[in-house]
């Protein structure tokens, strides 16, 4: 059965298993080429031109007679008509997915290989082979179809002429009919220029790799507009705008559920996953280039421990246990620093149960690193240097454009030209709103202070109104909003930060930085607290909170205060959202953009069809 | 009681009854050190330590230093932190070891070199355990050993447990992986296996990166169970109020239908490709160009295990489609009949009814976003897994998979 898929790629694979047999059809084919050279050359020429011109001219008229067969036509029986047309190949004993097709370049090397070719200019000496889906199909005549091959996140274009092919004439028509947009195709022939400067490949043969059944999304607009499109998101890099309003695909619903078409057909996408990709490979070269060791820790606990958050549960049927899906590697991480790795980190997917937002999945992605013998200080100048060495690396400067109030506005500039600004929190806090906060945060006074503040300024605190939810949301009205550029915000007090040390000069506070990012937090870290006695005390603090509603205090964790009483150096840690420092260098305005599969509602219908977006 | 005694063999010099305290005694005695420190104005949680030297560089440099010699000049005055690990002192002399992540060094602690009433805390203060930074200059011990010639030190972390014996210490298995970190401190040859498996995951992706791939994140919560290979676990979004799954690791359960499974499995100790596996139990495989009824798959096995799976992969969506229809269609079926038994069998085992009885509970559902996508065309492509663990078992000597993972789920709960 699939004997005659194998004739058919042996034609263009050196991989496959050998057959003499196609090379002697080449050879022929090459000797009755060469004899008609002259004569060809001439037909070309003419042929290119005639083409080129209607395809100019007229190019919404060819894209029209091409769609009246099949793109007017309703999507289900589209789908239906590809069906049977894969049964029949099938009934006829070719496989219409073939195992293996040799690739010898990919499209931006051929681009780079060959684009100085002269305008007209055709290697016909030279055999190759590229891949990719077709995006967009012409046809002049049934003797001359033009395709646009993408691959790679570039483009070329395919020029099949009957008389270059190894198929005769009707066969050649016939196959061209039934090659659609949004098929997967393998073609072998000669680079050249057409006369208008384009670089194309000219194929003898042509084969269908897999088959696309569905009508691939296309923009609205009339021609022209799409190549437009292209050429701006090729130029798009890190840290400069974007425009998803100008997509081809712009359905946020399809673009998130059906991510691979979002990747087809808006080349920008592509470009976001790759910097997204660069800034952890970023973070991972950094952190070992300090010795840091990655490491995995357990995503599944029986406490969840490490921050304040509602985790996850689930069952271990064999061991009959329930089990929390982590919310922080915080304190496994701790627990090795106890054992001796000095230095250690894990990038890694958190998991936390709560409503799905602008900002918030269920589950993201974190690095956190912990050194010993350093403290908070050490680790704001860490900070600085990887991300002012992050962004000078994706971009080439410091600055970066972001789209803070929306794709209508103009959008801000967000300088990370190191030192960042660093703020003390509750001095601060006291000078911008003009309080006088009572220096015991933990008393009745205190609270009953920033209760009446918030009353004050009509800043609302969701029940329980404790000390710590108060404080959090007048340093969000009074602070955050302040933190455009980079920020640490700094020194919190220890009701806020029950696994951070306390300060060693400032009563009552702790020595904790969270670093603001276009009012955004994106990074958190401490001077880790490592006694163990405070530890508790800090835990059993938490759990009045919790008795009094606060469901989102931290859990005791006594294996964790165990490994504390055999010591854990002194040591500073440090947490960073990925996902949110990818949404900054990709101008996303919503985590789903830098999430592949972003988390969704579940739908009523699973989408299938996407005709024009 | 064991462990504090043989681990403090050298603080006889010191409160000798104590050592015969429990690991709470102990606990309690730090406790006092500590607010012995803290009413001195010392405080035994430090903020930061700079070092100059891992223990280990120092051993580099100062390979060729004689027995007996010292070296005093600028560039030798060193600083060093780490755990102490073993301590003796014979009156105005005392010796530490000091261990870090590099390896171990002595400290060579001589009261007239110690500023200030250092000696007297060094003998009254210190304990095995405790993390320790400390400055001086280098000498070579005249029996060979190097050291920290030491002018000052700073107890940065005290202790407050006593290190488990260190030659009867860590054997229970279970307590080595709930407390890995005391597996950490008491087996050093143990942070190497985190160490090498760090650089296996490390050279991986060098690997693939050097061909040209991008690595990406994908869910680990799901929307609906990825297969009917194994058993996933389940848990609840509370805003979607849905059910949701954990991902399946790819690796195939059924393939342990085959007879071949048990017979040759165990014989593959080289590097061997097992190559064509049958349809039935392959169902994203794509099937073999030339052999009706295989697909072009293969497992490599090393040792008798299961280390890679990978395959030519299904791009055809109507027979994918089929596929995983006959599937679901299958592990629905045996749901229904594993729910009859045990409706019928209820009575007599109520109360054993837990795993092996429903291990097909969970309900499958066709993955028709996976098939749609399939629709739209996938290129010829191959799909290759590998089981991390099970490499660096290997590449560790490991017995169990227990050994490579920093932190195994206990066995049972307490």
């Amino acid at each position: 059965m699939a004997d005659s898929v194998d004739q058919a790629t042996k034609s263009v694979s050196d991989l496959s298993v050998d057959s003499p047999s196609s090379e002697t059809i080449s050879k022929n084919a090459r000797k009755k080429e060469l004899k008609n050279k002259q004569k060809e050359e001439e037909r070309r020429r003419k042929e290119e031109e005639k083409a080129k011109q209607a395809a100019a001219t007229a190019s919404s008229h060819a894209k029209k007679s091409a769609t009246a067969d099949d793109e007017d036509m309703d999507p289900t029986q589209y789908f239906e008509n590809r069906l049977k047309y894969l049964a029949s190949q099938k009934t006829e004993g070719q496989n219409p997915y073939p195992h293996k097709f040799f690739v010898s370049l990919s499209i931006p090397e051929y681009i780079e290989t060959y684009g100085g070719l002269s305008n007209g200019e055709h290697q016909e000496d030279v055999s190759l082979s590229l891949a990719g889906r077709i995006m967009s199909k012409r046809s002049s005549s049934s003797k001359l179809f033009f395709y646009d091959l993408h691959g790679g996140g570039a483009k070329v274009q395919v020029m099949a002429d009957a008389s270059k092919s190894d198929m005769d004439e009707a066969e050649f028509s016939k196959f061209h009919s039934s090659v659609k947009r949004g098929d997967i195709v393998g073609v072998t022939g000669f680079p050249g220029k057409t006369k208008r400067g384009e670089l194309s490949i000219f194929p003898k043969s042509f084969l269908v790799l897999s088959h696309c059944l569905h009508m691939m999304p296309r923009q609205k607009a009339a021609s022209g507009s799409e190549n437009a499109n292209l050429k701006k998101t090729e130029a798009w890099v890190p840290g400069s705008t974007r425009n998803p309003e100008t997509y081809i695909l712009k359905d946020q619903e399809t673009r998130y559920r059906q991510r691979y078409l979002d990747l087809m057909v808006n080349s920008e996408v592509r470009q976001i996953f790759k910097t997204r990709t660069k800034i952890i490979s970023y973070i991972r070269r950094f952190l070992d280039n300090l010795d840091f060791l990655e490491v995995e820790t357990p995503m599944m606990n029986m406490i969840a421990g490490g921050a304040a958050a509602r985790p996850f549960v689930t069952h271990h049927n064999d061991l009959n246990m329930k089990l929390y899906m982590r919310i922080a590697p915080e304190l496994y991480l701790k627990e090795l620093v106890v054992g001796g790795l000095e230095r250690v980190y894990e990038i890694g997917k958190q998991f936390r149960n709560e409503g799905i937002d602008l900002t918030h999945n269920p589950e993201f992605t974190t690095c956190e690193f912990y050194m010993a013998f350093a403290d908070y200080n050490d680790l704001m100048d860490i900070t600085e240097k990887l991300l002012s060495g992050m962004v000078n690396e994706l971009t080439g400067g410091y600055k970066i454009k972001y789209h803070a109030n929306g794709l209508d506005k103009d959008p801000i500039e967000i300088d990370f030209t190191p030192p960042f600004r660093r703020i003390d929190m509750i001095e601060e806090l006291e000078k911008i709103a003009n309080l006088n906060i009572p220096k015991d945060l933990a008393s009745d006074e205190a609270n009953k202070y920033l209760k009446d503040a918030c009353v004050r300024y009509e800043i609302k605190c969701a029940p329980p109104e404790t000390t710590a939810r108060l404080l959090d949301k007048l340093v969000g009205h009074f602070l955050e909003e302040t933190c455009v550029n980079p920020t640490f915000i700094i020194n919190h007090p220890e009701i806020m930060s029950p696994l951070a040390k306390w300060h060693r000069s400032k009563p009552g506070l702790t020595e904790r930085f969270e670093l603001f990012i276009n009012k955004h937090e994106l990074a958190n870290a401490y001077t880790e607290l490592n006694d163990p006695v405070v530890q508790r005390q800090r835990f059993a603090e938490q759990l009045k909170d919790r008795a009094s509603g606060d469901d989102e205090a931290m859990a005791l964790d006594e294996t964790f205060c165990t490994a504390l009483e055999y010591g854990l150096p002194p040591t500073g840690g440090w947490g960073l959202g990925i996902d949110r420092l990818a949404m900054l260098f990709t101008d996303s305005q919503n985590i789903k953009e830098v999430l592949l599969f972003p988390a969704m509602k579940p739908q009523e219908e699973a989408p299938t069809k996407v005709a024009a977006a | 009681m064991e462990a504090v005694k043989a681990w403090s063999l050298s603080l006889q010099w010191q409160q000798p009854l104590k050592l015969l305290f429990s690991p709470e005694s102990v606990r309690a005695i730090r406790l006092q050190k500590i607010q012995e420190l803290r009413s001195k104005g010392l405080e035994p949680y430090a903020y930061r330590w700079d070092r100059t030297h891992s223990a280990n560089q120092l051993q580099e440099t100062y390979r060729n230093l004689e027995n007996g010699e010292e070296v005093n000049s600028e560039k030798d005055h060193v600083s060093i932190a780490g755990r102490i690990v073993a301590r003796r002192a014979f009156g105005k002399l005392a010796f530490l070891t000091l261990r870090d992540d590099s390896g171990t060094i002595q400290l060579y602690c001589e009261k007239g070199r110690l500023v200030s009433d250092q000696f007297e805390q060094l003998k009254n203060l210190v304990d095995i355990g405790d993390i320790l930074g400390a400055s001086g200059s280098i000498k070579r011990t005249e029996k060979g050993e190097l050291s920290v010639y030491v002018n000052s030190f700073a107890i940065l972390t005290k202790s407050l447990l006593p290190l488990p014996d260190k030659f009867h210490g860590l054997t229970h298995v279970d307590k080595r992986y709930r407390q890995r970190y005391l597996d950490m401190i008491s087996n050093p040859e143990v942070a190497d296996v985190f160490r090498k498996r760090a650089k296996i995951v490390s050279e991986l992706r060098k690997t693939v990166e050097s061909f040209g791939f991008l690595e990406v994140e994908t869910p680990v919560l799901q929307g609906a169970a990825g297969g009917a290979e194994a058993r996933p676990f389940v848990t609840y979004h509370n805003s979607l109020g849905r059910d949701l799954y954990l991902r399946i690791a790819t690796e195939l359960h059924l393939k342990r239908m085959l007879v071949f499974e048990i017979v040759v499995e165990p014989k593959l100790l080289q590097p061997t490709f097992v190559l064509d596996y049958p349809v039935e139990i392959s169902p994203l495989a794509k099937r073999h160009r030339r052999h009706a009824g295989l697909t072009e798959r293969f497992e490599l096995f090393i040792c008798g295990r299961e280390l890679g799976n990978a395959f030519s992969e299904l791009t055809d969506p109507v027979d994918q489609r089929g596929r995983l229809e006959e599937q679901t269609r299958q592990h629905n079926k045996k749901r229904e009949e594993a729910k009859s038994e045990t409706d019928s069998a209820e009575e007599k085992k109520k109360h054993n009814h837990d795993d092996d009885d429903d291990k097909e509970s969970y309900e499958v559902t066709l993955d028709d976003d996976f098939l749609t996508a399939l629709e739209y065309g996938m290129p010829p492509a191959s799909g290759m897994g590998i089981g991390i663990d099970r490499l660096v078992m290997l590449l560790t000597n490991a017995a169990s998979i227990r050994d490579v993972i920093a932190f195994p789920v206990p066995r049972n709960q307490e």
